[in-house]
């Protein structure tokens, strides 16, 4: 009996020990969070935005970029050699790639998944909708860039069979899932129900810093160049209005030709990429060396590429003020300081640390850029001549109101040949080139419109051309997507 | 039977001696002796019950203890009636007592008169006829023992005629009865099959030989230690045949990289476990297989072996098998180190004292293969004409020696004696260079010396029948070979047993030990690969200084005062570095153990162990206001130093403003802490018996459950002043210019580790011959995150062993006299890196600029994988033990394979998920590999002796699943990396060429597989790199041999390694600067168009020459080339030892049972490693930090025992 009892002790205290188990084991390994507040959702949201930099490939493939010699002092760059000669990279572990920036977008996606999930779980009450609007805005901003760099541009009449990219809208939970690439139509579809589901969920005043965040005028400003894309210019119009209500154009624009004159180098490039910037509506973090070597790089702002801010060169025949902050002695550097590093360093000495540049995703001047070629496509012209003159107002040093009009006729003079639309639009996108150069904005009308490109090297002999059609416009998928069964692009 | 089974229940509930009975019911084994005539015969108990039972058809019920059924008894040959066939038994002193049909024996009480008497004597080994202490002296059948003391004596007191029993392991137990003498003298005879068949410590059970199926090398303290090593985990080397020991570093405290059968995991550890008495030893910080090599500062208490006294080691067991290992299940990939620290024993205090005095011999250049002071200036020279050291270059260099500091001289004017430092002249600049050229510095000479270690290690050994104890405390000191290093060391034991009663034990192990270590100043290191380096800041370890160091640098100048030279752009001399930037390393590693023993009768018994261990780590860099590395924050000379010292602050605010010194006062004080509370509770029940001597069974379960809850932390101490006070100076620009890095002024964390296992075990064995085992053990832990199923693992493993020496057939030979054939198969595993079975979410700080921009923010670390699995493991062992010559030789021979599976290793993925590189269980490994140990005691007599030991383990992997990305850069390093195809860490190199014939500047095959000196090392194209080998050797093993004449014994140990590949110490880079050494073969350099044909050692390049490569690095490329690796093989004389025995007579007159005294060479000669190698030590990685290389070591020990 002592030994029926010694069993029975012996395996109470197992069952005992059974059942503490499972408590004892749920304990987490390490400090890691756990997502279960709306505090901890809407942080999570700070990393729903991609964190790689599209401008070094995009910059590298548009007109923006020209042959500086491959002289010594230049640096030949893989991140800025491969897309100047329309190479596919498929390095997705080097930062400034295009592999690189698809993950760093698909991570921004599942961060803003991952959320909703939370937020699903949490009830979807009320403390949680501005983070869900935020949330459903950066999945479609995400989205939308990576259709627009791996997909062909969109043709309403193609879009239904043009192979688009797989629009992720729940978290994977395996190590690899399975996905389809669906079409640009499908794409686009999904992005608009998110954006417009979003963008009145919205709460500004959520944001501690809302720069880094889509508050309602990023959320606009990002349907302006998503309708401009779809070519519905009454919803960017739309869009533009709200980004802009009543007559504060003007005052958010960069201010150039004053505040902007009067800065030394490194004062213009730690202002440019500021929060306390107006124009900009979005900025987010990215890892990137392009701040440290765009100025050497051997394809980018050459001289040739300079000649773009020669008075000349303008329908209004004035040099903007940008023109005279092309700094760097040599053609090797011509650069605009735009991009201030910011160095991530892991122990207190360390000689080199993680570069960093904070990238302005969505600015005040392309909104008014956009709703100016909307207008032109609308019909209403002087709407974007008003546009127009807003801009230069705050681009041209001296401006004066009368002699520096924007007018129908210095378009058409300078575009000869051309209707008054067109005029219209390549004197917007001739100003716009300017206004962007470093930042990749460039590529995005290049592929839209159709523009054709040719890169010639220095030295003579073979010249790169890009037609209208090209299929290297739209770049190939990482080679591990391809791997997983998706379609490749057309090459 | 049915009543028989009630009967027996009754008499356990009535308590009668509940466990100690039996009750034989004999019909079934009955074979009725034919009834026979009348007279007298001889006839055992047993049989002779068994006939009366059949004849009056009753059942004998007794207590088999009190009554021994084998005894002989004179019984009438033909029955009569019961009760007179019974009286024969009271002839015996039983009685009994008829109830019904049963008949119950019990012992006569017999009153008769005995008389005490004392019995002493002494007891003496028949080998060598020395006394014998500890030697058990019992009265036979009576809990009437002694032990003999230091002196082999003994006094018991005992009955008359009564029989005494010694008995000692590893002697033959003998029986004398006293009879009249009260002096009995005996010398017990060695016991070579019992020596053979001691239990094998699991660190769960002590479990028989005979039931012990698995691979396992048990190897005694005492053979093995190696007086003067510190370290007890680098006593293995060489000791057991498929356990490598590579010593990547010397420094005390940092690990040796030890595998057990190689490598199980591709990105896990590889370490084994380590086991002592019974709990396992949790790692401080875990160490990863690249961080050994890496000489950072957490190497260093990396190993929580090193608290441990080599002197208190009792025994290892290294289990290698599944079989062996299955305890272990869900823990046991990489094999067990099971420790079984000293017990008290009984008999009178056993007081020890073992004293090592040891000393390092410093190293000298003879051994290195770096340039004299004249043929360096003379590749200065070159450089100087080739561009490098021109004025404007060289003055303003951050860091530079002769040249810098004569362009220096040169820029100073001094105003009141109305002179240049010196004098822009040919001449003067000669003059000044002369002094250098010649001065040949010796810089082993200046940051080495030849240390003093001492090691004190007192232990008292006492105890009684009832109660043991053991103590022992050691102190360990190393006042430095490498200058700024040293250690102190305490460790104190305290083991204790008690037996409380027949059935309850307990059983308390205190430990502790504190150290305090110190050693130079250091950083982590992080790797370059755009330029494939690894640079490590203010870099100061002494070793790597010397190796690296111009010789025309001097320590000292003409008058004897230190001499400086520049880096970052700051005064710096390495002595006054050593003196100023310091690592205070602090350790206190305490645990408390007990255990509680609990026998329910001589089979069962239930067993119950806790332990607690408390580690705390500190970890304090100083780094005083007059360091090189405090005054690098102040350099701020000029403008160039200004734009360029990247210490000095460029305040975001005020963009356009010169960068500006923020640290204007003081040093640093880093400090880091780590601690470790660790809690292990374990019941189990063993189950042992041994039917009718044909079948042992044993049958072993336990739960066990362990906790161990890990915190970390550090803290930047800015502007610390040391010299005035400790009083910090905080200028609020270091913490901006930290703050605006991202770089956290202090941080802490916490890891936590919760592991619950159940496990069964059942061994049988039939007559010793045939013996079969089963384990199935089931493992749930928290490490690979939240998810509910991930967690728990099922391991399972079968082994069976034929002891073919017990068979009738071997009897007729003498040849061999043990035969021994195992095999096991089983499922073992570990846990991998991989923690995300459920979604990792780390907070941060967004990485932006300014404080008004950056907020908390919630990173992804890992996504969801709900499939994450532990690291798993099919092992198949087949394994033989040979004793040839009445054991005179032994063999062990073992092959295995091994399948690994679920391996974790990072793998590339769509990105779509979020995730591009993921952690998963995909990468599968094969390993095959064969053991071999020969050993003997050759000659075994009185006054001489020899005994052998060669072992060696052969061992293969080759990863058969990996899609894990690799790039050039991960694979070129010395550490290697892992290709699908060949071994977990192969050596790969890019294939050098030659030297251009134009340039000189070396060529590779590139990654797109063209001939060039551009090598893209971050390309993941690497088809094109040549496979060197494996960076593990293939083949370890050790030769030890020791030959005993009257007290001297003299032993050696050659260990040796082969089948790896090393790369030598990287010494080429594009450009060089005056204070870098340059070894001798730079002699034979490439300086002229044609000497490519000649030579392959690259030149140095001209200033135009390296402007015309942006982004390319092939003289840092030449590093990785073929041309620098060498084979890892060697052979090395690692200790020799000569000890005398002080003889008996010597010994009484000081009063001590036995003393010693020795003397040890450790670590003595490399007796053959590759040529290409020059001195470089093919185990050690000179990273630098607190990486130091095994020193040459002698060792004077004593030893005394009283």
């Amino acid at each position: 009996m002592k030994k029926i009892n010694q069993i029975i002790y012996m395996s109470v205290l197992a069952t005992v020990a059974l059942s503490g188990c499972k408590k004892f084991l749920e304990h987490q390994p390490d400090d890691r969070s756990e997502l279960n507040t709306p505090v901890k959702v809407a942080e999570l949201l700070a990393n729903a935005y991609p964190h790689g930099n599209y401008i070094p490939f995009a910059e590298a493939m548009s007109d923006n970029a020209g042959d500086k010699g491959n002289r010594s002092g230049n640096a030949i760059d893989i991140t800025n050699e491969s897309p100047w000669k329309y190479e596919d990279q498929v390095d997705a572990q080097l930062a400034d790639t295009p592999p690189y920036y698809w993950n760093a977008c698909y991570k921004a996606i599942s961060a803003a998944n991952y959320a909703l999930e939370a937020i699903e779980k949490g009830g979807n009450t009320e403390a949680y909708m501005a983070s869900k609007g935020e949330a459903l805005v950066a999945r479609a901003y995400s989205h939308f860039m990576l259709v627009t760099f791996f997909s062909k541009a969109y043709d309403p009449a193609t879009a239904a069979s043009d192979p688009g990219i797989p629009y992720v809208t729940a978290p994977q939970k395996t190590v690899e899932g399975s996905y389809r690439r669906g079409t640009v139509a499908e794409v686009y579809a999904q992005i608009e129900k998110d954006l417009e589901e979003g963008i009145p969920l919205i709460r500004n005043n959520t944001y501690r810093v809302p720069k880094y965040h889509f508050t309602t005028q990023a959320a606009h400003a990002f349907a302006t160049r998503f309708y401009l894309f779809k070519k519905d210019y009454l919803k960017v119009v739309d869009h533009a209005n709200a980004v802009f209500p009543g007559a504060t154009v003007a005052a958010s624009l960069r201010p150039w030709n004053t505040t902007y004159n009067a800065l030394g180098y490194y004062e213009l490039q730690a202002l440019y990429t500021n929060s306390s910037e107006p124009a900009n509506l979005l900025i987010q973090e990215s890892a990137t060396s392009w701040g440290t070597s765009y100025a050497e790089y051997n394809y980018s702002l050459s001289s040739e590429v300079q000649k773009i801010f020669n008075p000349a060169n303008n329908p209004i025949k004035r040099a903007l003020a940008i023109s005279s902050k092309v700094f760097g002695g040599t053609e090797f550097f011509l650069n605009i300081p735009k991009f201030r590093n910011h160095i991530v360093k892991e122990t207190i000495n360390a000689s080199f640390g993680e570069f960093y540049n904070m990238i302005p995703l969505l600015t005040a001047e392309e909104v008014l850029f956009n709703r100016a070629e909307a207008n032109v496509m609308l019909g209403n012209n002087p709407a974007a001549v008003t546009d127009m003159d807003a801009y230069l107002s705050k681009r041209i040093v001296n401006y004066s109101p009368t002699a520096m009009k924007f007018t129908e006729a210095k378009a058409m003079a300078f575009f000869p040949g051309m209707d008054v639309k067109d005029a219209l639009v390549g004197s917007i996108l001739n100003f716009k080139r300017q206004e962007y150069m470093h930042e990749g904005i460039r590529w995005f009308d290049i592929i839209r419109l159709k523009i054709p490109i040719t890169h010639p090297y220095i030295s003579g002999g073979e010249v790169i051309t890009l037609g209208a059609n090209d299929p290297r416009r739209v770049i190939q998928l990482p080679q591990e997507a391809i791997a997983l069964g998706l379609e490749k692009n057309a090459r | 039977m049915e009543k028989n089974y009630q009967r027996k229940l009754r008499r356990l509930k009535y308590g009668l001696g509940a466990m100690l009975f039996f009750t034989f019911f004999c019909f079934s084994f009955a074979k009725a002796d034919e009834l026979q005539g009348s007279a007298i015969k001889t006839e055992r108990l047993d049989n002779y019950l068994k006939i009366i039972e059949n004849a009056y058809q009753v059942s004998f019920v007794y207590d088999a203890a009190q009554i021994n059924k084998e005894m002989s008894i004179d019984v009438p040959v033909k029955l009569v009636s019961i009760r007179t066939d019974l009286e024969p038994l009271k002839v015996k002193g039983i009685n009994y007592n008829i109830v019904g049909k049963q008949v119950i024996l019990k012992k006569l009480i017999t009153f008769k008169a005995s008389r005490d008497v004392v019995v002493k004597g002494s007891v003496r080994a028949a080998k060598d006829n020395e006394l014998l202490p500890g030697v058990s002296v019992r009265e036979k059948g009576v809990s009437n023992g002694v032990s003999t003391n230091g002196n082999g004596e003994y006094q018991i007191r005992v009955k008359d005629g009564a029989t005494i029993v010694f008995t000692a392991i590893g002697y033959k137990t003998i029986e004398i009865t006293v009879g009249t003498r009260t002096s009995i003298d005996v010398s017990l005879e060695e016991d070579i099959s019992q020596l053979k068949e001691v239990t094998i410590s699991t660190g769960y059970q002590n479990l028989n030989k005979k039931l012990f199926t698995g691979a396992a090398t048990s190897l005694k303290g005492s053979d093995i230690k190696q007086e003067g090593i510190t370290d007890v985990s680098r006593m293995l080397e060489g000791r057991a045949a498929g356990v490598s020991v590579q010593n990547v570093s010397g420094t005390f405290g940092a690990a040796p990289k030890i595998r057990v059968r190689g490598a199980t995991s591709i990105t896990g550890e590889n370490k084994p476990l380590w086991v002592v008495d019974g709990v396992i030893l949790e790692d401080v910080v875990n160490v990863s297989n690249e961080q050994l090599s890496s000489g950072d500062v957490t190497t260093l208490i990396g190993s929580s072996v090193a608290g441990i006294n080599a002197d208190d080691i009792e025994s290892f067991n290294i289990l290698k098998d599944a079989a062996a290992t299955a305890q272990y299940g869900a823990r046991a990939m990489n094999g067990v180190v099971v420790i079984t620290t000293k017990k008290g024993r009984v008999g009178k205090p056993l007081i020890s004292y073992t004293g090592n005095f040891s000393t390092y011999l410093k190293p000298t250049y003879n051994d290195y293969n770096i340039m004299n002071s004249a043929d360096q200036m003379s590749v200065y020279s070159e450089m100087a004409r080739k561009g490098w050291l021109n004025h404007s270059i060289a003055s303003r260099r951050a860091d530079g020696g002769v040249f810098t500091k004569m362009y220096q001289l040169i820029n100073t004017y001094d105003a009141t004696s109305n002179q240049f430092g010196l004098a822009n002249t040919p001449e003067a600049r000669n003059g000044f260079l002369t002094r250098y050229a010649q001065a040949n510095t010796d810089w082993f000479d200046t940051l080495f010396k030849n240390s003093f270690l001492q090691e004190h290690s007192l232990s008292v050994s006492s105890g009684t029948e009832k109660s043991q104890l053991y103590f022992s405390a050691s102190y360990l000191n190393d006042n430095g070979w490498a200058r700024g290093n040293s250690v102190e060391r305490y460790t104190a034991n305290m083991n204790a047993n008690f037996i409380l009663s027949d059935k309850l034990s307990v059983n308390f192990i205190t430990t502790g030990s504190i150290r305090d270590q110190k050693a130079p100043g250091t950083v982590g290191r992080v790797s370059n690969p755009v330029e494939g380096k690894y640079s490590r800041d203010f870099d100061i370890n002494p070793f790597s200084y010397a190796l690296n160091t111009s010789r025309t640098l001097t320590a000292f100048d003409e008058n004897g005062k230190r001499e400086n030279f520049t880096r970052n752009f700051a005064d710096f001399n390495i002595l006054n570095e050593l003196d100023n930037n310091t690592l205070d390393l602090s350790l206190l590693d305490f645990k408390l153990q007990g255990g509680l023993g609990y026998k329910f009768n001589k089979h069962f018994k239930y067993d119950f162990l806790a332990s607690m261990r408390y580690v705390k780590s500190g970890n304090e860099h100083k780094v005083r206001e007059n360091s090189n590395m405090a005054n690098a924050y102040r350099a701020n000379g000029d403008s160039y130093i200004q734009d360029n010292n990247r210490f000095l602050f460029r305040d975001p605010e005020h963009p356009e403003l010169q960068p500006i010194v923020v640290l204007p006062y003081g040093g640093f004080y880093n400090t880091k802490d780590d601690f470790l509370k660790a809690y292990m509770v374990r019941n189990s029940l063993e189950y042992n018996n041994t039917i009718n001597d044909d079948h042992l069974i044993n049958v072993y379960a336990f739960q066990e459950m362990r906790m161990a809850n890990r915190q970390f932390r550090s803290n930047i101490g800015y502007g610390y002043q040391f010299d005035k006070g400790g009083v910090p100076f905080l200028d609020p620009n270091i913490i901006k210019q930290a703050t605006l890095n991202n770089l956290p002024y202090y941080s802490m964390g916490h890891k936590y580790d919760r592991f619950a296992a159940f496990m069964a075990r059942a061994a049988y064995s039939y007559k010793g011959k045939y013996s079969f085992n089963a384990t199935g053990r089931y493992d749930g832990s928290n490490q690979l995150g939240t998810s509910a199923t991930a967690r728990w693992l099922p391991t399972w493993n079968v082994s069976g062993a034929w002891n073919v020496d017990t068979e009738d057939f071997m009897k007729t030979q003498e040849t061999i006299s043990r035969l021994t054939l195992r095999a096991t198969y089983g499922l073992t595993a570990s846990l991998g890196s991989a923690t995300n079975s459920a979604l990792v979410l780390r907070n941060g700080a967004a990485l932006r600029p300014y404080s008004n921009e950056t907020e908390s923010t919630m990173n992804i670390d890992y996504i969801e994988n709900r499939d994450l699995t532990w690291e798993k493991q099919y092992e198949t062992n087949i394994g033989v033990d040979f004793g040839f010559f009445k054991d005179v030789l032994s063999l062990t021979v073992d092959l295995y394979k091994r399948n690994g599976f679920d391996l974790i290793s990072p793998l590339r993925t769509s990105g779509i998920g979020g995730q591009f590189l993921t952690t998963a269980n995909y990468a599968d490994m094969r390993t095959k590999g064969i053991e071999f140990t020969l050993s003997g005691k050759i000659v075994d007599t009185k006054d001489w002796g020899w005994r052998s030991n060669l072992n060696f383990g052969y061992n293969d992997n080759k990863v058969t699943s990996l899609k894990s990305p690799q790039n050039i850069f991960q694979l070129i390093g010395a550490d290697g990396g892992p290709q699908e195809g060949f071994p977990y860490r192969g050596l790969y190199s890019l294939e050098f060429t030659g030297l251009n014939h134009d340039t000189g500047v070396p060529e590779f095959i590139n990654e797109k597989g063209e001939r060039s000196n551009k090598v893209y090392l971050q390309s993941d194209v690497t088809k094109y790199l040549k496979y060197e080998g494996p960076t593990d050797p293939k083949l370890t093993g050790g030769f030890f041999n020791q030959v005993r004449y009257k007290g001297f014994t003299l032993s050696s140990l050659f260990t040796f390694s082969a089948g790896n590949k090393i790369r030598l110490n990287p010494a080429f880079s594009t450009s060089y600067s005056d204070l870098d050494a340059h070894p001798n073969e730079f002699k034979d350099r490439w300086t002229l168009p044609g000497d490519e044909t000649r030579t392959n050692i690259p030149g140095i390049p001209d200033v135009s020459t390296v402007l015309g490569f942006p982004g390319i690095y092939p003289y840092d490329s030449y590093n990785y080339s073929s041309a620098r690796v060498a084979d890892g093989g060697f052979i090395r004389l690692k200790q020799l030892s000569l000890t005398y025995a002080l003889p008996a007579k010597m010994l009484k007159s000081i009063g001590a049972n036995n003393a010693s005294l020795g003397v040890v060479a450790n670590n003595f000669w490399l007796i053959y490693s590759d040529k290409k190698l020059k001195g470089q030590d093919p185990e050690f990685f000179a990273s630098g930090g607190v990486a130091l290389p095994i020193p040459k070591q002698y060792t004077l020990s004593l030893k005394v025992g009283f």
